[in-house]
């Protein structure tokens, strides 16, 4: 299997000069293509300074970190933007969607950055929207939508450009617990279709649904826990994002 | 992103607050208008006065004196000899006319009238295009022979007789007895500026007004070449007559349109520097405004950027937004000014020249300002670091 991130030493120190904090100590771990991870730690642990890091976001401070074979610590600013552009898909707790676009322009908007023509921007962003079952909605307003559909048109937009990694902060923190297995199932369909993602959360029953689980606490990755499928296999799998 | 992408975006976010972006503008829209206004009215008119500078002959000159000098030059005015013996001496003359003119009372048998007497001579009619209804001008031996006669415009006759034809009537000018033999159709140019002028012979003229004298000479040639060595010729015939250097000024048209292109370029200058001073105010609103769009749009970016925008992108994307402002205050004054242009020169009473230059120039104009003072916003949005916009609400 090919090893899509290879993190070797990174430290993370915010504010060096003044007050430093140690958001990341010597973190190393690799994660392979397809695989579905659950980060989880209790708060200021460092998950989303991981997140960061992982998509290019933010530079470690020091340590050396590879996605899809490229070294990319050493990247300028225009370098990470293409990388997060083409690589990384991000889906946020609070969904970050642009309040005064539909949602198929939301999730047309990463293929801008990227140069995709119109008529390819609309297909692509029509075909991510299928997948997660909000056709019925393409011309509405974040405003006009419940919590659950953002977030289904934030992973759509998380995966417009074909990216290698989907990368999710605590998707589920801001929905009920219903809306949430709906999101997860999604998560899990794009997983059976070898998606390689990275969720965020501490809550177990999200976590469960991932086959690797990292404990983080004070900054240090302190436990790499392989989940046993047959047990966390998932009862709704099948249904995919319609539900 | 390509520019129409940006355009897009731009305007949605422009239209979005619709008001705020208007009022945003005002500043650039009444610089764009005033800009086009002004300028339309000021190049209409003069091509007006070009117009009728080109209508009266580039052929033409005058003497005057140079009324500037500290001693009066008493005892070296133009005399009809002078006249005589410039005629004879320089032959690139074609026509060499006195004129002298005063303000005085006219008076029909019930009415009075105030107007401007001036005297001259026949050729007057071959130099300026006077259009006679009635009678006729001056001819060489009214002026030769003294003959009390007068030339009016039919308004003035209209008001002095209103009940029959001026023509053939006595009317007293200064208490002297004068017989109109001809009318002319009542002027309306802008130089004529509302004063009646009555025509008589310049040798009446000088009788009637014995403290007076020939205040200017008016000489044509059969071309326009032959106006600067004709009036050099005369003036210097002048000088040697006269015993005096400097005090004759010939004038001719290349230095009246010399002298309008002067006083509408000092126009020029001021209404550029008011409306500098105008968009200048409008480019500061527009930055300001910019700003604070830049800060509430703070995690925008942020995501922007998380999705790919690179710094040049979102740079890029507020500079074009600023731009779109401007330029949307920029067409609203250019609408607002030619409008203005129009009513202006209604009221003016000449057309409006909007050139396509001066449209260009306010629409590059505000484009230029939009760059200039977008980019402050613009790169502040450009270098937020994408995590702490993100974090941003
Ligand atoms: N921009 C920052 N500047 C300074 N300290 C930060 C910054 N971001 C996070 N931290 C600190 O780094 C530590 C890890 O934070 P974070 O990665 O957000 O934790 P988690 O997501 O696990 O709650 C915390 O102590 C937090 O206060
Ligand atoms: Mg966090």
């Amino acid at each position: 299997m090919i090893t899509m991130i290879k993190m070797e030493q990174i430290n993370k120190i915010y504010r060096p000069q003044s007050n430093p904090v140690h958001a990341l100590r010597d973190v190393s771990l690799h994660i392979k293509m397809g695989e579905f991870v659950a980060i989880m730690g209790p708060s200021g642990s460092g998950k989303s300074t991981l997140m960061n890091v992982m998509g290019c976001l933010d530079t470690p401070s020091s340590g050396a970190y590879h996605l899809g074979g490229v070294e990319v610590s050493s990247m300028n600013s225009d370098q990470l933007a293409t990388i997060r552009n083409r690589k990384i898909g991000f889906v946020f707790q609070n969904y970050n969607l642009l309040p005064r676009m539909t949602a198929l322009h939301n999730v047309e908007l990463p293929m801008l950055y990227a140069g995709v023509e119109k008529e390819e921007r609309k297909a692509r962003a029509l075909d991510c929207i299928g997948r997660v079952g909000m056709l019925d909605r393409i011309h509405h307003r974040p405003s006009e939508l419940s919590g659950g559909q953002c977030q289904r048109i934030a992973i759509a937009r998380a995966l417009v450009n074909n990216p290698d990694i989907i990368l999710a902060d605590e998707p589920t923190g801001n929905l009920d617990s219903v809306t949430s297995l709906e999101i997860m199932n999604i998560f899990c369909s794009l997983h059976q279709e070898n998606t390689t993602i990275v969720l965020v959360t501490h809550e177990d029953d999200i976590a469960a649904f991932a086959r690797r689980v990292l404990h983080f606490r004070d900054g240090k990755l302190i436990n790499d826990e392989i989940l046993n499928p047959h047990l966390t296999e998932p009862s709704a799998v099948e249904g995919g994002g319609d539900i | 992103m390509n520019l129409g992408e940006s355009i897009r975006v731009a305007w949605d976010s422009i239209r979005a607050n619709m008001l705020r972006s208007i009022l945003t503008t005002l500043g650039i829209m009444i610089g764009i208008t005033a800009v086009i206004a002004v300028v339309a009215v000021g190049q209409g008119g003069q091509q007006s006065i070009m117009k009728e500078m080109e209508q009266f002959g580039s052929n033409l000159f005058y003497i005057t004196m140079d009324w500037r000098r500290d001693e009066l030059p008493t005892g070296r005015e133009f005399t009809m000899n002078d006249i005589e013996i410039i005629k004879a001496n320089v032959p690139e003359l074609e026509y060499l006319l006195p004129c002298a003119q005063t303000f005085s009372t006219i008076k029909s048998r019930d009415k009075v009238k105030t107007a401007q007497v001036f005297g001259t001579e026949a050729d007057y009619a071959h130099l300026h295009p006077l259009e006679i209804t009635a009678g006729r001008f001056l001819n060489n031996s009214d002026c030769l022979g003294k003959r009390r006669v007068v030339v009016i415009d039919e308004e003035l006759a209209q008001e002095l007789f209103p009940r029959t034809s001026a023509l053939g009537k006595r009317i007293i000018i200064d208490n002297q007895t004068m017989v109109v033999c001809g009318l002319l159709k009542a002027e309306n140019s802008i130089f004529g500026m509302g004063t009646k002028v009555i025509y008589i012979p310049m040798r009446v003229w000088l009788d009637i007004y014995p403290g007076g004298s020939i205040s200017y000479i008016e000489g044509g040639t059969r071309s326009p070449e032959e106006v600067k060595t004709a009036m050099q010729s005369s003036v210097k015939i002048l000088e040697k007559r006269h015993h005096s250097k400097d005090l004759y000024q010939g004038v001719d048209m290349e230095q009246e349109i010399q002298a309008v292109n002067k006083v509408t370029g000092v126009m020029t200058l001021v209404i550029g520097i008011i409306a500098g001073f105008s968009l200048l105010v409008g480019g500061i609103g527009v930055m300001n405004i910019m700003l604070v769009s830049v800060t509430e749009r703070t995690r925008e970016i942020g995501l922007r950027m998380a999705l790919g925008a690179r710094r040049r992108d979102i740079l890029i994307q507020f500079l074009i937004e600023a731009v779109v402002l401007c330029l949307l205050g920029g067409i609203i004054g250019m609408a607002l000014g030619i409008g203005g242009a129009f009513l202006i020169s209604a009221l003016a009473k000449w057309p409006p020249l909007i050139s396509w230059t001066t449209v260009l120039l306010a629409f590059t104009f505000s484009a230029a300002i939009g760059i200039i003072f977008g980019i402050l916003p613009a790169n502040q949005a450009a270098n937020l670091d994408p995590i702490e916009a993100l974090r941003r609400d």
